[in-house]
């Protein structure tokens, strides 16, 4: 079976701290950070977006689970509701939106700076959850998706995204090494 | 705007932007960023915070509650859909030919699991970001019986029998790279170590094999010698082992003994052991 591996590279600024966009883009100097600053939406539709190939081939994400971390679950919905209507315009499926329970971590510490030991104050920490679960990504998508929802995170929000490649088996793995080699005499091991 | 003359002490403040909006009009340039709440720019009636005694949360003006909170007014429905519009050109479709897991575990066996960290705070870097996970099916790799075996030896807990899967978590190098390439090098070594035969393999016991072979077994050579002796005893002419062995009671015993070790006592295994030896020593009249 062969299929065409489509490979776009997205040609536009991006900080240096993002590693997966350093690899594979190119910086255009004209084309400011894309669209998401303040007056910038208009500038970017008169200013034609370039989109360039590289011949690099793309990589392929079986699936991609983020998991949003808050401490307000109106915030988090929000998110998902942003979250997943931007899959769905960009066409990635999503495999299922579902939120483990919230963890609470709490404290119980002294109400007075000095004595007072039968009084207390005790304090908690919630976080809630939200993961979610997209399917068949390549690369180029994975990488703008990604870029969209991390740049759109709110304050006191935290991700992680776990991302799951395919590939093909390497060559070295083909075929066991023994039957190419030269025979070589077996040399007694010295102890 | 407010006009403040600091002679009299007069402020007159001009009527918040609210009241010019119209109601059809384009949201994502009023707040076209994530930008803080302003009460005077966004027309919705809006109460927040803990209400007052037989009362209603206070309203939106210099209210503190709704400053703090992260709003989501940069991302109405309809700018995200332009935002989506203009993301599109730099997006690539999924080949059409991998529509389901079974096809693309057939064509990319290996799978490459990392994570990556987003959070707020002094430092971008995480520590737990160096990991990388690499998961693949045996049935995939070129191996044939002896080496398969010595490779999930060799592995241990990284095989998984129920779902044949082999599983190698790196992180002891610095850097994301460095670990996946320590995971690849893992296993070509593992599939060519585990294709070479050393001279002490062939010292291997019957506690080492993984699976019970009736062939050369105790249980072989006491069945067949129960029935030489019952054959001596009848006064038949010799019997050969070849043939014994190649009888349907013996055969029938052995499948029961195989499936006995292999696939542990279930009562299936347990009545169809109870049959073939019933069967081997001829004693049809228990129940």
């Amino acid at each position: 079976l062969t299929f065409l591996l489509l490979f776009v590279a997205v040609t536009h600024e991006i900080p240096a701290f993002w590693p997966h966009s350093v690899q594979r883009l190119q910086q255009l100097r004209q084309l400011k950070a894309f669209g998401l600053e303040a007056g910038m939406v208009t500038l970017v539709l008169s200013l034609k977006m370039q989109v360039s190939i590289s011949d690099e081939p793309e990589t392929l994400y079986k699936r991609l689970s983020l998991l949003v971390k808050g401490h307000d679950k109106a915030v988090l919905d929000s998110y998902e509701y942003f979250a997943v209507l931007a899959a769905k315009e960009l066409g990635i499926s999503v495999e299922k939106v579902h939120k483990p329970p919230k963890k609470i971590e709490r404290l119980t510490l002294l109400k007075s700076v000095h004595i007072y030991k039968k009084h207390r104050v005790q304090y908690e920490m919630r976080t809630h959850y939200m993961c979610l679960e997209l399917k068949y990504l390549t690369s180029s998508t994975a990488a703008v998706y990604l870029e969209y929802v991390q740049r759109n995170l709110p304050e006191g929000v935290a991700m992680e995204v776990k991302k799951t490649k395919i590939e093909k088996i390497p060559e070295h793995i083909q075929e066991p090494v023994w039957d190419t080699l030269p025979q070589v005499e077996e040399t007694e091991v010295k102890s | 705007i407010v006009i403040h003359c600091s002679y009299t002490g007069i402020s007159i403040h001009a009527p918040p932007r609210t009241e010019k909006m119209a109601v059809d009009q384009d949201w994502s340039s009023v707040y076209p960023t994530a930008a803080a709440f302003k009460p005077a720019s966004v027309p919705l009636p809006i109460r927040m915070g803990y209400p007052v005694k037989r009362g209603v949360p206070p309203p939106k003006e210099g209210n503190l509650e709704l400053i703090k909170i992260p709003n989501f007014l940069h991302l109405t429905p309809p700018a995200i859909k332009k935002h989506c519009a203009a993301l599109k050109d730099f997006c690539t479709e999924w080949p059409s030919a991998l529509d389901s897991d079974e096809k693309c575990e057939q064509h990319f066996p290996i799978e490459i699991e990392t994570v990556d960290y987003v959070s707020a705070g002094t430092s971008i870097r995480n520590p737990k970001a160096r990991v990388v996970t690499l998961r693949v099916k045996l049935s995939n790799l070129n191996l044939d019986d002896h080496a398969k075996k010595k490779l999930i030896k060799l592995v241990g807990d990284r095989y998984c029998k129920d779902t044949d899967m082999l599983t190698i978590t790196t992180d002891r190098c610095p850097l994301r790279r460095q670990n996946y390439d320590y995971s690849i090098h893992l296993l070509t070594v593992l599939y060519h170590e585990s294709w070479k035969t050393e001279m002490w393999e062939s010292e291997k016991t019957e506690e080492d094999m993984e699976e019970y072979i009736w062939e050369n077994s105790c249980s072989q050579k006491n069945a067949l010698d129960t029935l030489l002796r019952i054959k001596a005893s009848e006064n038949v002419s010799n019997v050969t082992e070849e043939e014994l062995l190649a009888s349907e009671v013996v055969k029938n015993y052995r499948n029961s003994v195989i499936a006995l070790k292999n696939e542990g006592e279930t009562e299936n295994n347990v009545s169809q052991y109870k049959e073939s030896v019933k069967k081997l020593l001829n004693i049809q009249a228990l129940p």
